[in-house]
């Protein structure tokens, strides 16, 4: 890297908090990496010092059961999520959505953690995540906070983790286990690219809901839909979310068009029967 | 020089002879240039310009100069001398006002690369941004801001080119064949469209990268990925006036170029660079960033084609107007416009025939040569307007490009006559059509269709291509016998990964009737111990230097033959050789071993004669003219490559989305030197065409800022974007004065794949396309037009 | 920082800058500079290496996140002065153009075949997905990995017309 920063790789929670709140606002959290780094190298932050959670044990693990739900810890990667047995036979959504993450390289290092905290629009698993009602647990020397994922981001790339916050676990609920789902990612070329629209749809006999990225500033998700809403009614609750904007990589008009298309695919699937 | 040996009868021609200079690039151990370290080496790091056309009013280095570790500052104003290839237009950095975005405004040579870019942050630059000249297509327009306001000053090759002081035309190209006129009014329908393409980056994986030593006393070295040793030294002696002998380029090995390493790049900024910093070795590597925007990139096109064509499909005139946008300095783009010029047909012959092409500068980083120069681009025009025009008529395509197709007897654009040994573009179309089942769906194909809900189309599209290249190229090929009786090579067409040096290899071999592994060529070049080559584009390497080759070989073994005469006292008539020594036919037991004489034979006594053995071949294209420049009539052509793509492709009738499902390509290579090779060039060429088709190219904004600099937003193909199927031939139509009867196919496979890939789309889903690249929006866009009634059919405009 | 790590076999105890990421500290503090550097910033694959038995591109790790790390870099495949397998198909079937690729591709499937012995073609095509290889158009690449785990039906391919 052309500039310089410290490093500190704290091995427990408690140091981690420590090391946060001394170093408030000029430290940085690094995971997988694959963000910071990208960041680092175009000269676009300046951190002070970059905190490795990496080490931390208690961030590890991916645990299922029926009454909780799932929870993945903050340093989990992407591979080990898509390849994990409680993942693929409860939450496929999800398994499907890290796949989708950039290349065989960056998801052996990209943590699905980092990959929210990006806060991105077009970020991968959030777009999945939002739409199964996952919620974040925030946690600092102060306590740890739980809140819905789709309450998390707060503008582009911007997301209500505060400086000495650190997100611990992603929560996803047991009334999602088994849903239904579909995924689609439009990209410009077959191989790694960024999401220009992605839309997943979760659903159960309760609820259905559709998340979309790269269609407003942040990822988004419809409100709760009935498990049987039309598919007319679909497209307007995705129309009152869904924003999408001109640039390098897309027009609004195909985005828009690209959405509701989607949209059409999964649910045509979902009540075909062809759908999980 | 045409063998005409039966590819059986041939040892070492046609096959697939491993590369010599794999085993070093597979094990790591290959240097390229960033791999160099010298010690007390410095490293460069630039400012670059943030506008399109800003006047610099001020430059602050002060705070940069006294950084610790910094060892130099330099900017445009400290460099008072001008590069250019054909066009002496550019300044090594930017001079009082910057041309282009990211063009270099300050450089630093430190200790580290961080000091330096620490360095470069502090330096401080007041810019008066300034209304940029960004579309080429308004070169005519009144009041324009003009990008070199001293053109008329520029010194630049006058028998060749042709700029127009006062506006932003940094070449005109005229082409007259016929009376386009007449031809207009015997036609029985007219056809003008306009067609387009992007700029676009060549990607080599190494980036362009230079490491430069300018010691006291004027002796330069310098150590650079570039296409050519022996043009970076040319260039670097013209623009600073110092003696040949006095600057040695070395090229380790090189990562790729496509035609963005031809030339000079950064060569003399580490050079001045070095010189302030009192003879230090400089490096300066570009970013990715700085491989987008301040090192070159292929010009965009705005190709304007009107075709006048019989009934029964005969096109007897074409007016064609092409404005190339060359971005702020003229490099090879100057030269694309020439070479472009005289081939915009493709291969098609046209009786009456009139090109406008003008280079045209604009406030955007600049354009130089690319992989088929200038082909790729005015091909996609011309492949789209063949479909279009056969489609008006009612003919189909592929049958309306064989009516048209360059054959014996057919007289080129610049008036040069086809014969019987310049290649047949007709036998790769019909290849090709066959390989795709051309003309109609297969069961499997039918039932694809069914199952996906998407549309297949087929098309078959054709594309010619000859060097570009000045009349007078010339190379040599120097062998030297080593005491086993193994020769090393010295030979200066750059190795950038073509796989030249093996056919090279195979070509000596089989002339001296020698293993392969005794022959060696070093991957490095130095012109210090290399002899003269001019450079590696143009795909006239093979037959240029395979030509030498053979000479030289040829040498060798006369001279082998002249110590063995000699030695055996026999006449030279009476000897043959096999692969490790020279003997008397008659009297075979008579002999003496290449090893014997390699450095000098010495009888049994001890007396001895002749010396170490070394052996030169020089060749030269030959016959070639400059064109006349009122109508481009002349001979620039050494050889015509032909090919043809058969393109499959499927597309989604409502999202435009789509995929290639096969591609299969057909060259006449005359004869394959190295199968494998050809394979290689075929499809890594192909695969880089549909990069250009699907998803490439620059895109700016409004003030000339550009958009998309790194591989975030400027995607290339990976694995998973290849066709389904690929598949190569090889057609042999000898060239007569080819190696073995061999021509290039260096360039060709790119060339035509975007033609193929929208002409294709065309048929499966009834879209017009005339922009490249085509990216499903493209496509969907298009059909939401045709559903609008807007893509229709259109009656052919009958005069 | 003081950071011990263990490449192609051999163990190395450096003092890292904490700025550095792998790909430079493997080229210049360990003069391995087999690996490539193509865009610094995770989208070519150039730069690939084997971390922990698992592909990684280099230039986006800090060498001092490898502190105790195993790595395997282009340097390693071949094993006492002896191609390996995959690079002996390499060669012959010339999946090597410019070679600038080279070392990151190798790595690539290096990893896949130690995972998957006998990968189909779509596996290899997903494998070596975040390399770029701007000369070969990836053909001869895919069918060296085939050749490598003995799948290769037929050499070459360049049909006469
Ligand atoms: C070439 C390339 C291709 C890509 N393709 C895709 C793609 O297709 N789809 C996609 O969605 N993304 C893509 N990405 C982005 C993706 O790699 C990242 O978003 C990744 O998932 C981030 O995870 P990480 O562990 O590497 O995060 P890091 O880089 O370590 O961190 C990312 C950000 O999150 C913060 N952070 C990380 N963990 C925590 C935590 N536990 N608590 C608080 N803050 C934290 C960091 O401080 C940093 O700001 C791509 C990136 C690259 C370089
Ligand atoms: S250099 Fe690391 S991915 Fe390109
Ligand atoms: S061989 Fe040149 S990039 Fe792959």
């Amino acid at each position: 890297m052309l500039q310089n920063f410290g490093y500190l790789a704290p091995k427990s929670l408690a140091e981690l908090y420590a090391v946060l709140k001394k170093n408030s606002g000029k430290a940085m959290i690094l995971a997988g990496g694959t963000d910071v780094l990208v960041n680092l190298h175009n000269g676009c932050m300046a951190p002070t010092t970059l905190v490795d959670i990496k080490k931390i044990a208690e961030l590890g693990g991916i645990k299922y059961d029926k009454k909780n739900g799932l929870s993945i810890g903050a340093v989990v990667t992407c591979v080990e999520v898509a390849e994990n047995k409680d993942v693929i036979k409860h939450y496929p959504l999800i398994a499907k959505a890290v796949g989708e993450i950039g290349s065989p390289q960056l998801r052996n290092r990209a943590t699905i953690a980092g990959n929210i905290c990006t806060g991105s629009p077009c970020a991968d698993s959030s777009c999945a995540l939002i739409a199964l009602g996952a919620s974040l647990e925030l946690s600092s020397a102060d306590g740890v906070r739980t809140v819905f994922l789709k309450d998390f981001f707060i503008g582009p790339k911007r997301t209500q983790i505060k400086p000495e916050e650190v997100l611990t676990r992603i929560l996803v609920p047991a009334d999602m286990a088994g849903a239904n789902f579909g995924m689609n990612k439009l990209k410009r070329i077959k191989g790694h690219d960024i999401a220009l629209v992605s839309v997943a749809v979760a659903k159960t006999d309760k609820v259905m809901r559709v998340g979309i990225g790269s269609a407003a500033p942040t990822p988004i998700v419809t409100k709760d839909l009935a498990p049987n809403a039309s598919l007319k009614d679909t497209l307007a609750a995705v129309a009152a979310v869904a924003k999408p904007i001109d640039d390098v990589r897309a027009s609004k008009e195909y985005r828009e068009f690209m959405i509701n298309d989607y949209v059409e695919q999964i649910y045509s699937d979902l009540f075909n029967g062809k759908g999980r | 020089m045409l063998d005409t040996i039966p590819s059986k009868d041939l040892k070492h021609i046609g096959k697939a002879v491993e590369r010599d200079d794999a085993i070093e690039k597979l094990t790591g151990q290959a240097l390229y240039t960033g791999d160099l370290e010298f010690t007390g080496m410095l490293h460069a790091k630039l400012l670059r310009s943030p506008y399109a056309r800003a006047k610099i009013k001020s430059i602050d280095i002060s705070k940069a100069q006294k950084l610790p570790g910094v060892h130099a500052v330099l900017t445009g104003k400290d460099l008072h001398y001008r590069v250019g290839l054909y066009l002496v237009d550019k300044h090594i950095m930017a001079k009082h006002i910057t041309r282009h975005f990211g063009e270099a405004v300050a450089a630093v040579a430190a200790e580290t690369p961080e000091i330096a870019q620490k360095a470069v942050e502090l330096i401080k630059v007041e810019y008066e941004e300034l209304t940029p000249f960004l579309d080429a297509t308004k070169v005519f327009d009144k009041d324009v801001p003009l990008v070199h306001p001293d053109l008329g000053r520029y010194s630049y090759i006058k028998e060749v080119f042709t700029p127009v002081p006062g506006t932003n035309i940094a070449n005109h190209t005229k082409l007259r064949k016929g009376d386009v006129e007449e031809g207009f009014r015997k036609s029985d329908y007219i056809f003008e469209r306009e067609y387009t393409n992007p700029n676009v980056q060549h990607v080599p994986m190494e980036t362009h990268i230079a490491i430069g030593k300018w010691d006291i006393g004027d002796r330069i070295t310098i150590y650079t990925s570039a296409q050519s040793p022996f043009t970076v030294r040319n260039l670097f002696s013209f623009s600073f006036g110092i003696s040949h002998s006095n600057i040695r380029v070395i090229t380790p090995y090189v990562g790729g170029g496509f035609g963005g390493k031809a030339g000079i790049g950064l060569e003399p900024l580490v050079c001045c660079l070095s010189k302030a910093a009192g003879g230090r070795h400089v490096k300066l590597q570009a970013t990715r960033e700085e491989e987008f925007s301040l090192l070159p990139c292929r010009s965009g096109l705005t190709y304007r084609i009107k075709t006048g064509v019989k009934k029964n499909g005969k096109i007897i005139a074409q007016k064609m107007t092409m404005f190339w946008d060359a971005g702020a300095y003229a490099d090879y783009a100057v030269n694309v416009t020439r070479a472009s010029g005289f081939s915009a047909s493709g291969p098609y012959e046209i009786e009456n025939a009139w090109v406008d092409a003008y280079s045209v500068y604009t406030n955007k980083p600049f354009g130089t040569a690319y992989r088929g120069f200038g082909h790729v681009e005015f091909s996609w025009g011309v492949e789209r307007q063949m479909n279009y025009i056969a489609d008006q008529l009612s003919i189909d395509p592929f049958e309306f490009r064989k009516i048209n197709a360059i054959k014996p007897g057919s007289k080129t654009m610049t008036g040069e006559v086809i014969t019987d040994h310049s290649g047949n573009v007709t036998k790769c179309m019909e290849t090709v059509a066959k390989a795709i089942n051309y003309g109609k769906l297969t069961a499997g194909e039918k039932a694809r269709e069914q199952k996906t809900g998407m549309k297949i189309g087929k098309s078959v599209v054709a594309l010619h291509k000859a060097p570009a290249m000045p009349s007078m190229t010339g190379t040599v090929v120097v062998l030297k016998l080593n005491e086993d009786a193994s020769v090393t090579v010295n030979h200066a067409l750059t190795e950038i990964g073509m796989g030249t040096y093996t056919s090279l290899r195979q070509i000596i071999a089989e002339v001296l009737k020698w293993p392969v592994e005794r022959i060696r060529i070093p991957i490095e070049n130095d012109t210090d111990r290399d002899p003269y080559d001019w450079q590696t584009v143009a795909s006239k390497g093979l037959l240029l230097s395979g030509n030498a080759a053979i000479l030289a070989a040829q040498d060798l073994l006369d001279k082998c033959y002249d110590i063995a005469a000699q030695a055996l006292r026999a006449m030279k008539c009476d000897l043959d050789h096999d692969a490790e020594k020279v003997f008397i036919r008659h009297k075979q037991e008579s002999f003496i071993t290449f090893k014997q004489m390699s450095v000098g034979y010495a009888y049994p006594n001890g007396n001895a004669i002749c010396g170490p053995v070394i052996a030169v071949g020089r060749y030269i294209a030959q016959g070639l003219t400059n064109l006349d420049k009122e109508n481009s009539q002349g001979y620039p052509a050494i050889d015509w490559t032909y090919g043809a793509h058969g393109v499959i492709t499927e597309v989604n009738p409502k999202t435009g989305a789509f995929n290639v499902i096969k591609v299969a390509s057909a060259y006449d290579v005359g004869r394959v030197i190295n199968e494998e090779s050809v394979r290689g060039q075929a499809i890594g060429g192909m695969i880089q065409g549909l990069g250009t088709a699907m998803c490439e190219g620059y895109i700016y904004n409004k003030d000339g800022k550009l958009l998309n600099p790194s591989f975030t937003d400027n995607k290339i193909p990976t694995a998973l974007d290849m066709p389904e199927e690929i598949e190569c031939f090889a057609v042999e139509t000898p060239q007569v004065d080819g190696p073995f009867g061999a021509r290039g196919v260096g360039e060709h496979s790119m060339i035509a794949v975007c033609g193929g890939v929208g002409n294709a789309i065309e048929k499966a889903v009834g879209v017009d396309l005339t922009h490249m690249p085509i990216r499903a929006e493209d496509v969907w866009k298009a059909l939401q037009k045709k559903s609008e009634g807007q893509g229709k059919k259109l009656k052919a405009k009958k005069k | 920082m003081k950071i011990k790590l263990t490449v192609n076999g051999k163990k190395y105890e450096r003092d890292a800058s904490e700025s550095k990421n792998l790909l430079h500290f493997i080229r210049e503090d360990l003069g391995l500079t087999g690996t490539k550097e193509g865009c610094g910033a995770g989208e070519c694959g150039a730069c690939t290496v084997i971390m922990n038995g698992k592909t990684v591109n280099s230039c986006l790790v800090l060498a001092v996140e490898a502190d105790g790390a195993t790595i395997q870099t282009v340097e390693g495949e071949a094993k006492n002065g002896k191609l390996s397998k995959l690079q002996t198909a390499f060669k012959a079937n010339h999946a090597v153009q410019c070679g600038f690729c080279t070392a990151g591709m190798l790595m690539s499937s290096r990893a896949l075949l130690n995972k998957n012995p006998k990968p189909t073609v779509d596996e290899i095509k997903h494998a070596i997905e975040g390399n770029f290889c701007r000369c070969t158009g990836y053909t001869q690449i895919i069918e060296a990995v085939q050749d490598a785990s003995g799948q290769l039906k037929k050499k070459g391919g360049l049909k006469r017309a």
